[in-house]
């Protein structure tokens, strides 16, 4: 399981995707959820957000 | 039980500091309750995993036990339905610094009134139904939201794959600190393997973490070896009163100030709003009860094309990417959700479920 930094949407706080092993985002948090946090102070990074390509 | 002794239970409840009313601190205590897995089994993976609504289950190794509300279809004690199902899944030895424990928070603001951490500290008495496959001493503690002040307790299983009746009176705190906010104000732990290091002397207050008692069975030791609970009762006073009954709808409001899961079925609304832009729907959705606080995540099931945008009448069109965007607030969240073009900004539009399974869910759990 790991995190993915979600593109920020306009007026809205950042969110994280939790990306569980099988592949599938099954949640959505703020930095505030405690088992993200949890997850931050064992040392994990969470990755960057997908590239949006330019048209 | 005569319902005449049953009253006199309460009058001797009341007399010292129980109430006639709202007794149990307990939710979801009869374990009716499963939002999240609707009586399936689970193998959790997250630790404190939520599973039956309000109930924990705290491990520090994966893949030692499945929890299902009603596992193994035995016949709960007279006058309950269901119950909090623990099945171990193998043998394990538990180390000094392991917890395998089941638990309740307590919302401080529902044991306020215990005065705990004061001298006007109240007695409280804890009884619940036991069935395990093993027998013995088992062990539970009380604890604050610290864990600096704990008051392990033991009970026994006398006779295997029984129902059994127990309960525990504990004096009340009169140290430490026990929150009265919308924090934790009291952690109900029922150990099913504990470590030595947070395992203590059963029957008396520490000023340390103990999670149970010292020397109380392990049961996720055993493979296969099942540990069953229903009738959970936390109450002021020093006698176990009745389990008291609550109507299903009030227990489930109980249960959705910590988490609320939307199922509205095949082609059910979630919500409705407006068409931010020809990709882009935002909505609101009303929670049915204030939250504990502002819900930090919001759940779904994984797949985009579980949820659809209607809009322009009947035309329904996939999600092009699962629901991710949301704000909350006590009462609501505002969720902003994709598709890959044909909506016309501007217009009303709802989000729907595409098949039985869709949900969404926002937790606000201690």
């Amino acid at each position: 399981m790991i995190y993915k930094i979600l593109p920020r949407q306009e007026g809205e706080p950042q969110t994280f995707a939790r990306i569980d092993d099988d592949g599938l985002c099954r949640l959505t948090c703020t930095e505030d959820y405690p088992e993200f946090q949890k997850w931050i102070e064992a040392g994990n990074e969470p990755l960057p957000p997908d590239e949006v390509s330019g048209e | 039980m005569p319902r005449s002794r049953e009253l006199a239970e309460l009058a001797t409840s009341y007399d010292s500091g129980g109430s006639l009313g709202f007794r149990n601190r307990i939710i979801n205590g009869d374990c009716r309750i499963d939002q999240r897995n609707n009586g399936a089994s689970v193998t959790p993976t997250v630790s404190t995993a939520y599973t039956l609504d309000r109930w924990g289950y705290a491990f520090t190794q994966t893949s030692k036990a499945s929890i299902q509300q009603n596992a193994g279809s035995v016949t709960p004690p007279a006058g309950f339905t269901n119950y909090y199902g623990f099945t171990s899944l193998s043998a394990y030895s538990v180390l000094s610094s392991d917890i395998f424990s089941i638990a309740q928070f307590i919302e401080g603001l529902n044991v306020a009134d215990l005065g705990w951490g004061t001298a006007n500290a109240q007695t409280v008495t804890l009884s619940f139904w036991v069935r395990s496959s093993l027998t013995g001493t088992f062990g539970g503690a009380i604890q604050n939201s610290a864990v600096n002040r704990s008051y392990p307790f033991t009970y026994t299983v006398s006779v295997a794959n029984t129902w059994e009746q127990k309960s525990v009176t504990i004096a009340g705190d009169t140290s430490g600190t026990w929150l009265t906010t919308n924090g934790v104000g009291m952690r109900v732990w029922l150990g099913v393997g504990m470590g030595s290091t947070y395992s203590g002397t059963s029957g008396a207050w520490a000023g340390s973490d103990f999670r149970s008692a010292t020397g109380a069975t392990s049961v996720v030791g055993t493979n296969g070896a099942t540990f069953y609970i229903t009738g959970v009762q936390l109450e002021a006073g020093s006698v176990a009163t009745p389990f008291e009954r609550r109507d299903y709808g009030r227990e489930l409001m109980m249960a959705q100030r910590y988490y609320f899961k939307l199922t509205p079925k095949n082609t059910g609304y979630f919500s409705s709003g407006y068409n931010n832009s020809t990709t882009v729907y935002r909505g609101i959705v009303n929670f049915p009860v204030s939250m504990r606080t502002e819900p930090t995540a919001l759940e779904q099931t994984g797949t985009a094309a579980d949820y659809g945008v209607q809009h322009g009448g009947s035309t329904v069109t996939n999600l092009s990417a699962v629901p991710s965007s949301f704000v909350a607030s006590l009462t609501s969240s505002r969720i902003s959700v994709s598709v890959a073009s044909g909506l016309t900004q501007g217009q009303g539009s709802m989000i729907i479920a595409n098949n039985d399974s869709a949900y969404l869910a926002w937790s606000a759990e201690l």
